[in-house]
């Protein structure tokens, strides 16, 4: 069947692993085992390998977590702690909590308030019957990308001498919502003075013109590891008779309507850094053919992908008028065909 | 013990919650029957999971506006179901806690996992009462039953009946009503349906999206050819007609078109040519981009201060 094939050619594109439908037997991931833990934290093999950690699974839990947190902070930057465990070279994130901290990029250490939650917390979550430690932290970057900025990249280093093994996670709750799909990020820093051996082909991600200064001082500072996520086999289940109730939010969401000023501030940042780029451009006529080209190419794809994220929000919209509103038109002109044609015409 | 509620509330449930009971089941779980290390004890102890289905025990909090109640989120209880009792500064602490962090959630009410509210719940509900004066109980059946098509979760409310001439309270179920932001779906469904999460090209993406457009349609489409059945069936008569039924299916008809104003029609039209204008810009500098490279690669193949001068053509 056709539908067939398209689908094993896009698995094939997107290098979709099919995650098994978890049993209940393999929910061992969710066990923990305290000796084996306790081991790990004794040996440190992460003290002399700075790349050690290479992978982060994140349970649906913690993601769920994490995201509806960072969305609830609207613009301003919130902070969590994650817990969960080690597990080879793959740190697991089983749970997340929220810290009542307000992150403004000037704090290094979160404050004794938040230390006393911390500590508090962690208690009850023993009792609970939630045996994990921390395993990292999670803040979020509204509107401008995942990333560490210089503030970011110090807290993680110091965490790394004392707290070892430490991740940190950013998500960025605007572009989550504007783009469709989760933005996260999960980082590690080098220590002090330690030059990767290669320079890893990261992602491209548009910066504001405001912060891409602090992104470009720091960004060798530190690496990123691949996530993947798990979900037990109840979540499974209930996720599946979840779809069930809730279609009907995929159908009524509208993407335009709630990120109208993200749009804005995107266009406008863009607007500048084409300002600039033809700056440069008038500047270096006979010098090197670089920067300015590479900033026009990189200017282009921050405008595809805006676009690209508005006409998506627009086809939901028109889909949803045909569906529901053209009830009257249909039975008015058989001939005349749904399209633009309607919308544009009165 | 279960009639359909009279109070008049409305339930929403936020899929977080659910995430977190079934989170906190397994892990309960997890650690009562630890995998097995070597494969020959897996039989013994697969013969023992059977019986280990432990019961947890947590709050549920949220907001209540009115005659809405919407549940946000949870947490774990500490409840001896021997003896009865509730771990009272547990509870405490742990409300302190999320008070900091969520300075608008409300305890109100409490959670378990089993497949049928049973009559020890009762004391439980009693003890919550007096920091919620009507406690909502949600029910998750963490059975695992590939041929159930609704969610197994219910939620209840207590009533005052009076049974045999005592007033008594029991356990009434109520209908509720998933609700969700929109950060919250596109994470639930990122874990469900596990996509992409990279950029990936431009064309997974408009897939990705699609797709997801075409399930939600898909069930739409089910729901209504159902009711449509159904209403056939009933011209026919081979249902017994039901008024209220019909009433239903008349006012929502009478709801289409949606919204036919001019007003609409005009902002509609507005955004069309926003984004429409967007895409032009778009293609405006990816054009001018590749001009430039153009431009660049001319005055590189055909280099005005070379030595050769003139206009040799750069070999």
């Amino acid at each position: 069947m056709d539908s067939a094939i398209a689908q094993k050619t896009w698995e094939l594109e997107n290098n979709i692993l099919t995650v098994e439908t978890p049993d209940p037997s393999s929910d061992s991931i969710f066990y923990y085992d305290e000796a084996a833990q306790a081991k790990f934290q004794q040996e440190k093999p992460w003290a002399n390998d700075p790349h050690y950690f290479k992978r982060v699974k994140i349970s649906a839990l913690a993601l769920l977590k994490m995201v509806v947190h960072a969305r609830s902070g609207g613009t301003i930057e919130v902070m969590g702690l994650m817990q969960g465990k080690t597990d080879g070279d793959a740190i697991i994130v089983m749970d997340a909590f929220a810290l009542p901290v307000e992150g403004t990029e000037t704090r290094v250490n979160a404050q004794a308030d938040a230390y006393e939650y911390m500590v508090d917390y962690s208690q009850t979550n023993k009792q609970a019957g939630r045996l994990e430690n921390v395993v990292g932290w999670y803040h979020s970057h509204p509107g401008y990308g995942c990333w560490l900025s210089g503030i970011d990249v110090s807290t993680q280093m110091l965490n790394q001498q004392f707290q070892e093994p430490f991740l940190a996670v950013v998500i960025d709750p605007t572009r989550t919502v504007s783009a469709g799909k989760v933005e996260i990020g999960a980082f590690r820093t080098y220590p002090e003075g330690y030059k990767p051996p290669d320079d890893p082909i990261s992602e491209y991600q548009t910066i504001p013109l405001n912060k891409i200064e602090d992104f470009g001082v720091h960004c060798k500072q530190y690496y990123a590891l691949d996530i993947t996520y798990f979900k037990s086999s109840l979540d499974c289940h209930l996720l599946d008779l979840l779809w069930n109730k809730y279609w009907v939010n995929t159908l009524s969401s509208s993407p335009l309507l709630g990120n109208g000023d993200y749009v804005a501030g995107q266009i406008s940042d863009l607007a500048e850094k084409l300002e600039q780029a033809e700056n440069q451009l008038a500047h270096s006529r006979i010098g090197p053919l670089g920067p300015p080209r590479k900033k026009l190419a990189k200017i282009t794809r921050d405008s595809a992908k805006i676009t690209v994220e508005q006409v998506h929000g627009l086809m939901s919209q028109v889909i949803k008028d045909i569906l529901f509103n053209s009830v009257r038109q249909s039975s008015r002109s058989q001939n005349d065909q749904s399209g633009p044609e309607p919308m544009i015409e009165t | 013990m279960a009639s359909s509620s009279s109070s008049g509330l409305t339930f929403k449930l936020h899929p977080l919650v659910i995430v977190n009971i079934s989170d906190h089941y397994t892990r309960v779980k997890s650690q009562l029957n630890p995998p097995p290390l070597t494969s020959t004890s897996a039989t013994v102890n697969g013969v023992e999971n059977q019986q280990q289905a432990p019961r947890v025990y947590g709050c549920v909090i949220g907001v209540q506006r009115g005659r809405t109640v919407e549940i946000f989120n949870s947490f774990e209880l500490l409840y001896d179901p021997s003896t009865h009792s509730l771990d009272r500064p547990f509870l405490k602490k742990k409300q302190e806690l999320y008070k900091k962090v969520f300075p608008h959630f409300y305890i109100l009410g409490w959670y378990s996992t089993g497949s049928d509210a049973q009559e020890s719940d009762m004391h439980i509900h009693r003890a919550l009462m007096d920091i919620n004066e009507s406690p909502l109980y949600v029910l998750l059946n963490p059975a695992i039953n590939p041929t159930q098509k609704d969610l197994p979760v219910t939620i209840y409310e207590s009533e005052l009946h009076v049974i045999d001439g005592i007033p008594q309270l029991i356990f009434v179920r109520s209908s509720y009503t998933i609700e969700t932001v929109e950060a919250e779906r596109i994470s639930v469904d990122h874990v469900a349906h596990l996509k992409p999460s990279d950029g990936g090209s431009a064309a997974t993406q408009l897939a990705a999206h699609l797709t997801g457009i075409h399930s939600a349609i898909k069930m739409l489409n089910s729901r209504i050819r159902v009711l449509h059945h159904y209403l056939v069936g009933m011209q026919k008569g081979d249902i017994p007609c039901e008024n209220s039924l019909l009433r239903q299916v008349s006012s929502l008809l009478r709801r289409l078109p949606a919204i036919e104003s001019e007003k609409f029609q005009d902002d509609f039209l507005m955004e069309y040519n926003d984004t429409l204008l967007i895409t032009y810009l778009a293609m405006f500098t990816n054009c001018s981009s590749t001009m430039n490279e153009l431009v660049d690669k001319f005055n590189t193949a055909y280099d005005r201060h070379s030595r050769r001068g003139g206009r040799t053509a750069f070999i």
